[in-house]
């Protein structure tokens, strides 16, 4: 069996035993569906009173909105358990993985498959679509190919942020405060545009904790505002290169984790 | 009150285990304050005093409503979910205490506790590096806070009917995450009701909502004033009591339905 099969095995395992619970899966398609409705009427009550925000239209924050969706769902929904590596070093779970003979990455991720997330998916489809007629948008081959590409990126990005994060817990024990915290920078990121915020701000989220990469700038560049960026406006074009570069610094960061890894003895 | 001192002792003396939650706590709320503020900053400079809102009355507003998040959603809700689940509600049924006062007890000694170790950091930083104002009249202060503690204890009701709610269903993370969504929005916790247009502006007036975070932070900023604040207090008092009165009604009949797991 190589990674692939196995990976997919995991998952129709797990979802084997996640499917007995019905009422709950549907509570939470409606609660994903409702709290995503939330997030966007309040966008939508404050742009209607004041007409944009920093030169974006309600229908292109919609469009920046459902992307970064888009790329969270398709990572949550194959790696959401990318975020639970503290448990499992806590736990001692992580010495089970270390016993059976497979990558030990695969393992991790292949615990869960979050179908709940099939709804933000549909929200991001729709959302975008919506916006696409709306604002008349006229893709044409090769913005449609750097879309699918820019929406891969985005949730390679998020994964490879995640497992950073997550893989400090190999130095400290604990990572769920740094995760609390880079949620606050997500959700920021996720509902506004970037260019409304400081400067400060914009470089960490670009630099530092890259999550821009998932929404802002293609989505920039997909909406023709790439005046926003102004002499930044290469950036727009980069999001598959942060997503290749931080697979490499993952992959790097994983290897030393292990080799630091001592039993919680649980 | 001595029972609701002896709560925020003991989370006082819990400290030491949730210090690190503390950090974390803090620190978000200056990022969701830098946040917020740029945002509002950007929409009034393409409209300056929309509504007949200052800009500084807007910041204040929106700082301050980042400052005393945390001192509602206490989690009662997940407690008595929790322990059903664990079957420690046996325990809590023992106790000489009326279960209701216990979780009121509980929750307000955390709210205490948040006060002096989140919501006042929060506030100073708020003031030295966000723009936060004082209240606009020691008159606007004063009424804050009498309309903060009743928005307190409506959005404490709310909870405490979602927690009975959680221990019938046996479910508590998509109720709770629905109620918090509806919070949201119809609270003003991030944006003002006098934004809300038509219809939507209309149901945001009815519900009790915006007790919790419109209220206060409209009196707080000065754009509430005279005899507007007495009516909204009076709204607040209107929802607390039937909330409370419905609590009452609906935990007689919970209590006799909870099956317990575990143990």
């Amino acid at each position: 069996m190589n990674g692939f099969q196995l990976y997919f095995r995991l998952i129709q395992i797990s979802l084997l035993s996640r499917m007995q619970y019905r009422a709950n899966f549907i509570a939470g398609i409606l609660g994903l569906v409702f709290w995503n409705i939330i997030n966007l009427g309040l966008i939508g009550v404050m742009v209607t009173q004041f007409t944009s925000l920093n030169h974006w239209t309600l229908w292109e924050l919609v469009f920046l909105y459902c992307l970064w969706i888009l790329c969270h769902s398709l990572y949550s929904l194959f790696f959401s358990q990318s975020t639970h590596m503290e448990d499992y070093l806590i736990e001692g779970t992580f010495d089970q993985f270390l016993l059976r003979p497979a990558n030990l990455l695969i393992q991790v991720l292949g615990r869960e498959l979050q179908y709940i997330e099939i709804a933000d998916m549909l929200i991001g489809i729709t959302g975008i679509g919506l916006a696409y007629i709306q604002l008349n948008l006229q893709w044409n081959a090769w913005l449609w190919s750097f879309f699918l590409v820019a929406v891969v990126s985005g949730a390679v990005i998020e994964l490879s942020m995640n497992l950073l994060i997550a893989c400090s817990a190999f130095w400290t024990g604990r990572s769920r405060g740094s995760f609390i915290i880079a949620n606050q920078f997500y959700g920021l990121v996720h509902q506004y545009p970037i260019d409304i915020f400081g400067k400060v701000f914009r470089v960490f989220v670009t630099g530092f904790l890259p999550v821009a990469f998932m929404n802002y700038y293609p989505a920039v560049l997909l909406l023709g505002k790439q005046g926003q960026l102004g002499s930044a406006w290469p950036l727009s074009y980069m999001s598959p290169l942060v997503a290749l570069l931080l697979v490499g610094v993952v992959l790097i960061v994983w290897t030393l984790a292990l080799r630091r890894y001592s039993s919680s003895g649980s | 009150m001595k029972i609701f001192w002896a709560f925020a002792r003991q989370h006082f003396h819990s400290t030491a285990i949730y210090r690190f939650d503390f950090w974390m706590r803090v620190s978000s709320i200056f990022i969701l304050m830098y946040g917020t503020r740029w945002l509002w900053i950007t929409l009034y400079s393409q409209r300056p005093g929309a509504f007949g809102v200052s800009l500084g009355q807007m910041v204040t507003y929106t700082v301050l409503s980042m400052a005393i998040t945390n001192l509602f959603f206490t989690g009662p809700p997940y407690y008595m979910a929790g322990q059903v689940r664990s079957g420690a509600i046996d325990g809590d049924l023992l106790k000489p205490m009326d279960f209701h006062f216990h979780m009121l007890a509980r929750s307000t000694g955390e709210m205490i506790f948040r006060i002096f170790t989140i919501t006042i950091p929060g506030m100073l930083a708020g003031y030295f590096l966000f723009d936060l104002q004082l209240p606009a009249s020691v008159q606007s202060g004063v009424m804050f806070v009498v309309a903060f503690l009743l928005g307190y204890l409506v959005n404490f009701h709310l909870e405490f009917l979602l927690g009975a709610l959680s221990m019938v269903t046996l479910e508590i993370d998509n109720i709770d995450w629905a109620f918090h969504a509806t919070t949201r929005f119809f609270s003003g916790q991030y944006v003002p009701l006098w934004f809300f247009p038509g219809l939507l502006g209309t149901l945001a007036a009815i519900l009790p909502f915006r007790s919790i975070f419109f209220v206060p932070l409209s009196i707080y900023t000065g754009v509430m004033r005279g005899s507007a604040i007495t009516q909204a207090i009076l709204f607040q008092l209107f929802w607390a009591v039937i909330l409370f009165i419905v609590s009452r009604w609906v935990w007689e009949r919970v209590q006799l339905q909870i099956i317990s797991q575990g143990g």
